[in-house]
């Protein structure tokens, strides 16, 4: 058990570590974008009618901290960061963390949901793949893989959405139904959210499904020539049980290991999505910062927050690998 | 008596057979990868030869004034009048007024024809950049001819297809060579060198690794000023594609290195006093060529469709450079979808230049690896 612990501890430094050089290769590229708070800040107030002068642009950045040297800044920003707060956003100037709130959550539950999604139906098509010797259904699987890997998850949205239009004269966008929008939490509005929440859902699943279904597949397929499959049925199992019970456990531990991958690529297809499909979380914040604003603020932590919800993932993963896989416990137990 | 001798002979061809030629001959033993090959070959080809094989300019110069959002134009060969060997196209006369409820409403005058030509001579263009010619493959005798239909400021769609396959060609091989070379120096120098700074150098790669690479691109694009003129932005575009792209890449170069360096003729030669740099690239780079050209290979698409992404909202790259991203930017609006669906012919050739690539990726590396035999 304490040998146990002791690997768990590790693996939550190495963990740690990564986030930090991610903070500071992120904090950095906010620091690179032309222009600072200070500035943009007093940019504003002179559309507004006010004289500024050089020296109250000085005095802002000395009121922001932005005077600092960088190491210190950045120290600043990270154990903040770890804390969950961020600052202010430089234009909406408004705290990052209220922003954000449930957005980045909403976000992350559909983003999580669509990785349950790409295996649910992955390892179930994937395991039956491998065994059977179908030729259509295998090349069927194969094309369908492939244009899995082809057509992005963005034009997929764009398709949908082409085709919604044309035959449903509708167009299926938005999270939530006009009247639930700004209401408070509630059953009637989670309800409302899963009716919205399926179509994003689908479309962020749809490439993940595809890497996923290629992966089990492969997997399955090696596992299953091996000579203790072999042994197996000539004990006399069969079918399922002969499946799950020895090639599917074996194909388990890179299917786990591959889970923060695949959020990684869900992560990227996010604000593309959220764009055509015009979501209102973190994706579309994001975009906003970016596209339209320059909010460095605002981007930084936004990033920040998707790779520390992958590195956590990461770290679930390698635990619960240590639980499930008894090779790789005993070589922590050892 | 022959028989066996020709057998000799194939055999003799397999065993003096170099890495090349024996790749070749499981290549084109897959026929779905063949198949792509040819694809890929006929797309690289439109594209190289965008300028000639598109009858207009697919800038703003080449606009069609009096056909904006027009419907896409198929020549054809009869019509109620009888049959010409030439095919042809009829005139339309568009009218939007109150009339008409302000949507365009086209009358076809059945009896007019507008014949198409061949090898006509239209805009002018710079044959890879070089040669001034104005020769086109097909043209009209009067009047324009859209394949695919033109967008709301009259650009023939078509020729944006071919000059977009070529944007994209090119973007994809700027980002595969810069990752290519970056992972090629932080790879070798990390799996050469061993030790801490291995182990420094991959805490580091992996850490990017874990960054979702879309929103990243964003973040770096979002820097270019406004001011930039394209071109610069399609420079800085591939370079951030590239700078963004090595880490996989690297890995991998790592990992054959890591394996390779052990072996003996690694310590043949330095034994005979070369230089680390020397055996890198001398040694232990072309013992595994071949899989680095598939990792290429694979790596293409994703490059095009990151710069598609990027493109698409807006971040990329702008008019008038032409590729895909570019050509979607405003189909999302209720107007094209319910009334211009043929602003989405594009995605048809994009989505069969990224199958084709991931088909022949998969099948080089079948055929790139020795082993693959031996399992059949």
């Amino acid at each position: 058990m304490l040998q146990f612990g002791r690997f768990a501890a590790t693996r939550a430094v190495m963990a740690l570590i990564t986030l930090v050089i991610v903070s500071f290769v992120v904090f950095s590229l906010m620091e690179l974008v032309p222009g600072d708070c200070a500035e943009r800040y007093l940019a504003y107030k002179t559309t507004q009618g006010q004289a500024i002068t050089l020296a109250d642009i000085d005095a802002e950045r000395v009121r922001l901290g932005l005077d600092r040297p960088y190491m210190i800044r950045w120290a600043t920003w990270l154990t903040g960061a770890f804390q969950g707060e961020f600052g202010d956003s430089c234009i909406l100037r408004v705290n990052i963390a209220q922003l954000l709130g449930s957005k980045f959550w909403i976000s992350l539950s559909i983003c999580l949901g669509s990785l349950l999604l790409a295996y649910a139906i992955a390892i179930p098509v994937g395991i039956i793949s491998a065994a059977s010797r179908n030729a259509a259904m295998n090349n069927t699987l194969r094309i369908v893989s492939y244009l899995g890997l082809a057509m992005p998850n963005f034009l997929l949205a764009l398709m949908i959405m082409l085709f919604s239009t044309l035959y449903f004269g509708e167009t299926l966008t938005g999270l939530f139904s006009a009247e639930y929008k700004d209401a408070p939490w509630s059953w009637a509005k989670f309800v409302d959210l899963l009716k919205h929440a399926w179509l994003p859902i689908f479309i962020l699943g749809w490439s993940a499904t595809a890497f996923a279904l290629q992966t089990v597949r492969a997997l399955m397929s090696d596992e299953i020539g091996k000579l203790y499959v072999t042994a197996a049925s000539a004990r006399g199992l069969y079918g399922g049980r002969l499946l799950w019970r020895y090639p599917a456990r074996h194909a388990l531990g890179p299917i786990v290991n591959s889970l923060g991958f695949d959020l990684n690529r869900i992560f990227n297809e996010l604000p593309i999505v959220a764009l055509i499909l015009t979501l209102t979380e973190a994706g579309s914040l994001l975009l906003e910062a970016l596209a339209r604003s320059n909010d460095q603020q605002l981007a930084g932590a936004i990033i920040f927050l998707l790779t520390a919800s992958i590195v956590t993932l990461n770290f679930f993963t390698d635990i619960l690998l240590a639980v499930l896989d008894p090779r790789v416990r005993k070589s922590i137990l050892r | 008596m022959t028989t066996t001798t020709e057998n000799q002979k194939a055999k003799e061809a397999y065993f003096t057979a170099s890495q090349g030629q024996l790749i070749w001959a499981r290549f084109k033993k897959q026929r779905a990868a063949m198949i792509a090959a040819m694809v890929l070959a006929m797309l690289i080809l439109s594209g190289i030869f965008a300028p000639i094989l598109s009858p207009y300019d697919p800038t703003i110069a080449g606009r069609d004034a009096d056909y904006l959002n027009g419907a896409p134009q198929i020549p054809s060969f009869c019509d109620t009048n009888g049959c010409s060997i030439r095919p042809f196209l009829h005139t339309v006369t568009r009218e939007r007024s109150l009339a008409t409820n302000f949507r365009w409403v086209e009358t076809i005058n059945e009896d007019e024809r507008r014949y198409m030509e061949f090898f006509v001579s239209g805009d002018e263009y710079k044959l890879f950049g070089l040669i001034p010619m104005d020769t086109h493959l097909f043209g009209m005798s009067e009047g324009y001819v859209h394949l695919f239909g033109t967008d709301s400021s009259g650009k023939d769609i078509f020729s944006r297809t071919l000059h977009a396959i070529w944007t994209s060609l090119q973007v994809g091989t700027m980002g595969v060579v810069i990752s290519f070379v970056l992972a090629l120096i932080i790879g070798g120098v990390s799996g050469y060198y061993g030790g801490w700074l291995d182990s420094f150098i991959q805490m580091v790669t992996d850490a990017i690794r874990t960054v979702p690479a879309i929103p990243l691109f964003m973040a770096i694009a979002a820097f270019i000023p406004p001011e930039w003129t394209a071109e610069t932005r399609f420079l800085f575009i591939s370079m951030i594609l590239g700078l963004i792209g090595w880490p996989t890449l690297a890995r991998r170069v790592r990992t054959h290195l890591l394996t390779e360096r052990n072996q003996e003729y690694v310590l043949a030669a330095q034994l005979c006093g070369a230089s680390g740099g020397h055996i890198i690239r001398r040694h232990l780079l072309p013992s595994f060529t071949s899989y680095i050209i598939v990792d290429l290979v694979i790596s293409f698409p994703y490059m095009v469709l990151s710069e598609t992404a990027l493109s698409f909202i807006g971040l990329g790259l702008k008019d008038p450079v032409n590729s895909l991203g570019v050509m979607l930017q405003n189909v999302t609006s209720a107007d094209v979808l319910l009334n211009y669906q043929w602003y989405f012919i594009p995605v048809i050739f994009f989505v069969a230049l990224v199958m084709a690539f991931v088909f022949v990726g998969d099948g080089l590396r079948d055929a790139a690896d020795p082993y693959s035999e031996a399992n059949k």
